[in-house]
């Protein structure tokens, strides 16, 4: 038998609802709306100049799994994939190092860490240009240092092998200190009594670092690897000031070829289908980044 | 979590399969142009241009000039970017109908893309409104501007392509530039200097890689059809096509050239010339000034057309100015008196005075006037004797995409030195994909 629910109750989930009610308004037209419409878009011919366009079925799917896009689409798909691995290697293994060398507290130690921490203020378009100038292969500092150890200049942004390597500089310099802030917050909120317990039974300072730190840190990781995973997905401002993409699309992450197709090419439907599919990868992973965590992840700290 | 999962792809499903069925819909149509062309009552209105730092003060001061004789017009104007950060803000700004400003500039290669998509007004009406006169205008320059008959732009500030060559060099050591592109095996081996371990001391000419304006002449007067007539195929990996590029490649590997690719390409070809690392560049007639300055007195500059083939043509570059179409009447008016300023006589002279670019009236380049501007401007006779041959951009929808794959696989063989042969059939291959599918 149905179990009626208390008007009063009723009325405290109708408040409760139209609480929430302005953020799921401001979301439905701010995040799904532009969702549905990429959709739609992928759709369509809509060249994002002409007021005009067809609905041409799965013709720009077609393309990109089975026409001339599939092997841009496989480029840039492992161009992010390569980058991300390099950010979040940098962000996570560097931070902790770092971490682990300057969780100290003392006034030089402050000012290392913030000297480390400093470039994540800065633009990330300022920090480009200057990187521009420091890897120029004949007039940036990096070649004339190389040169005083009689190496000779290497075309840090022109060369397809180097290019990638060049942009993660840029990157790890920038982030290697937010991971370092993070995690050496998140050290100080282990209890000391596991170490000293830890002591007393003879664990030597890496098996105490490996035995404690490193799992007690493990919600700190998931975090600092969602979050640069994702940040790390979808670089854009880095790539399309240092190398436009290039040279020869080696460096064409996702994000900027979907700029590249609807800003310069005027082919916002194919925008839309790479938009799509991009969309749909990140949600998957995601998801399974949350669910296997779930059950490797130590929240006991 | 699951839940979630299964509304999103459940949404998504839905929404795919509505729309891939294949009908067909329009977005509202723009409003019909109006009758008047007058400016009747007081605006301000708003002018995107691209014209760098060094150019504000000009820009100030002509602005200026017209703001102080025109009561009814305010004009300011708005440094936007660069060609690419303009074109970002103006389609943007259209697609989305609202913060356009009344008049802009515009990069060369836009105008077809621009004139297709309706996105600028057809100035047509305008011109015979107000009898404005555009045929002193060269044939080309209108033919550069226009989209299917309709004058969807006007001509701005105009370049071509040019050599700049070190002319000190040049007469000390008896190098001329080569009027022919046979002649370049010649010119390559003597303008450059190798070392004994093969290594390049001075380069006898850079090639600019990052945009294929600065080498699509030389295609071009070879006799390569990059959009066939057909409008849909391309000849790029023709055997003419075919050929030259062997002869890039091998210029580059002997290490008489190189490649200039990449963002700081641009800059570091500039300074390997003032630098006298190379005997002389390909690069845009615009920049003479800053060529100039950068040279200072280091040595003379000199200035050459590009080497010919069974034709010597060259491409316009610079930009246009356009009036958005959905702006409303009134400011499309107040936009058509500031264009026609702009592009005046007067103003135009200024322009290419205080620039690089070319002067673009007829009546300017065969009078006392252009006579005393070539006085101030002596390297520039070499566009002047050839102003008839310089030509419209090849104008296409899918000019755009062309380019990027043309470029992209040129770097490669250029700088991988990857097999000519494969590549272009490849890039063919794609191109008319493009073409086919943006005709």
């Amino acid at each position: 038998m149905k179990q009626r629910i208390p008007i009063q109750r009723r009325i405290r989930a109708g408040k409760d609802f139209a609480t929430v009610l302005p953020a799921l308004l401001f979301l439905g037209l701010f995040v799904y709306y532009p969702v549905v419409q990429v959709v739609r878009i992928s759709f369509t011919n809509w060249n994002l100049i002409n007021d005009n366009y067809s609905y041409v079925g799965l013709k720009n799917w077609v393309w990109l799994f089975q026409g001339s896009g599939t092997k841009y689409l496989i480029n840039s798909f492992k161009v992010t994939a390569l980058f991300t691995l390099g950010e979040l290697s940098i962000t996570i293994i560097g931070g902790m190092i770092f971490a682990v060398i300057l969780n100290r507290i003392t006034t030089s130690f402050s000012v290392m860490r913030a000297l480390i921490f400093l470039p994540k203020y800065i633009a990330m378009s300022s920090a480009a240009v200057v990187f521009i100038w420091i890897l120029n292969t004949q007039n940036g500092i990096l070649n004339f240092l190389l040169a005083q150890f009689g190496k000779a200049p290497v075309n840090w942004l022109g060369d397809k092998n180097r290019a990638l390597f060049s942009i993660l500089m840029l990157t790890g310099w920038r982030t290697v200190g937010y991971g370092m802030m993070i995690y050496i917050a998140a050290m100080r909120g282990i209890s000391k009594n596991y170490y000293e317990a830890a002591s007393i039974d003879g664990a030597t300072k890496w098996q105490q670092f490996t035995q404690i730190t490193i799992p007690i840190l493990s919600p700190t990781t998931l975090f600092l690897f969602v979050t640069t995973f994702i940040s790390a997905m979808k670089v854009f401002q880095s790539v399309d000031v240092m190398t436009a993409g290039g040279p020869y699309r080696s460096t064409e992450v996702i994000v900027y070829m979907i700029y590249k197709y609807a800003m310069e090419d005027f082919r916002m439907d194919r925008a839309s289908t790479i938009a799509v599919v991009f969309f749909l990868v990140l949600l998957a992973i995601t998801a399974a980044t949350m669910k296997i965590s779930n059950k490797r992840v130590n929240y006991d700290a | 979590m699951k839940k979630m999962l299964l509304l999103t792809a459940a949404l998504l499903l839905v929404t795919g399969l509505v729309f891939a069925a294949g009908a067909s819909e329009t977005k509202t149509a723009s409003t019909a142009p109006a009758i008047s062309y007058e400016v009747t009552e007081p605006i301000t209105i708003e002018w995107w241009h691209a014209l760098e730092q060094q150019y504000w003060p000009l820009v100030d001061e002509i602005v200026g000039e017209f703001n102080a004789t025109n009561p009814l017009i305010t004009v300011e104007a708005k440094y936007i970017g660069n060609y690419a950060t303009v074109n970002e803000n103006l389609v943007a700004a259209h697609a989305a109908g609202s913060g356009l400003p009344a008049l802009t500039v515009a990069n060369t290669p836009y105008v077809a893309e621009y004139g297709k998509g309706g996105l600028t007004e057809d100035l047509t009406p305008y011109i015979k409104a107000t009898g404005y006169d555009i045929d002193d205008f060269g044939e080309g320059m209108i033919a550069a501007t226009s989209y299917e008959g309709k004058q969807v732009t006007l001509p701005f500030l105009i370049s071509t392509q040019v050599i700049y060559y070190n002319k000190t060099m040049a007469d000390k050591e008896g190098i001329t530039i080569p009027s022919q592109i046979t002649d370049m095996d010649a010119f390559m081996k003597k303008a450059s200097k190798l070392n004994s371990d093969g290594t390049t001391d001075r380069w006898a000419i850079i090639i600019p890689g990052w945009d294929q304006w600065y080498f699509e002449p030389m295609y071009l007067n070879s006799g390569v059809k990059i959009v066939n007539d057909d409008r849909v195929s391309t000849d790029l990996a023709g055997p003419i096509s075919a050929d030259l590029t062997k002869k890039f490649q091998n210029w580059v590997s002997q290490g008489y050239t190189y490649w200039a690719s990449g963002t700081s390409a641009s800059s570091n070809m500039r300074q390997n010339f003032v630098d006298q690392k190379t005997f002389s560049v390909i690069h845009t007639s615009s920049l003479y000034n800053l060529y100039k300055g950068l040279i200072g007195d280091k040595f003379e500059l000199g200035m050459a057309w590009l080497p010919a083939g069974k034709t010597k043509i060259s491409e316009i570059g610079g930009s246009v100015l356009l009036i958005p179409a959905k702006n409303d009447q009134k400011t499309k008016n107040a936009a058509w008196v500031f264009l026609q300023y702009l592009i005046g006589k007067d103003v135009n002279m200024k322009w290419a005075d205080g620039t690089g670019y070319i002067p673009t009236r007829n009546s300017v380049l065969s009078s006392e006037e252009g006579a005393q501007f070539l006085q101030r401007k002596p390297a520039f006779k070499a566009i002047f004797d050839n102003l008839d041959e310089i030509n419209p951009r090849i104008q296409h929808a899918g000019w755009n995409q062309l380019a990027t794959i043309w470029k992209s696989y040129l770097d490669q063989i250029m700088i991988e030195g990857a097999d000519v042969d494969t590549n272009l059939g490849m890039m063919a291959d794609e191109i008319n994909e493009v073409l086919a599918d943006s005709e």
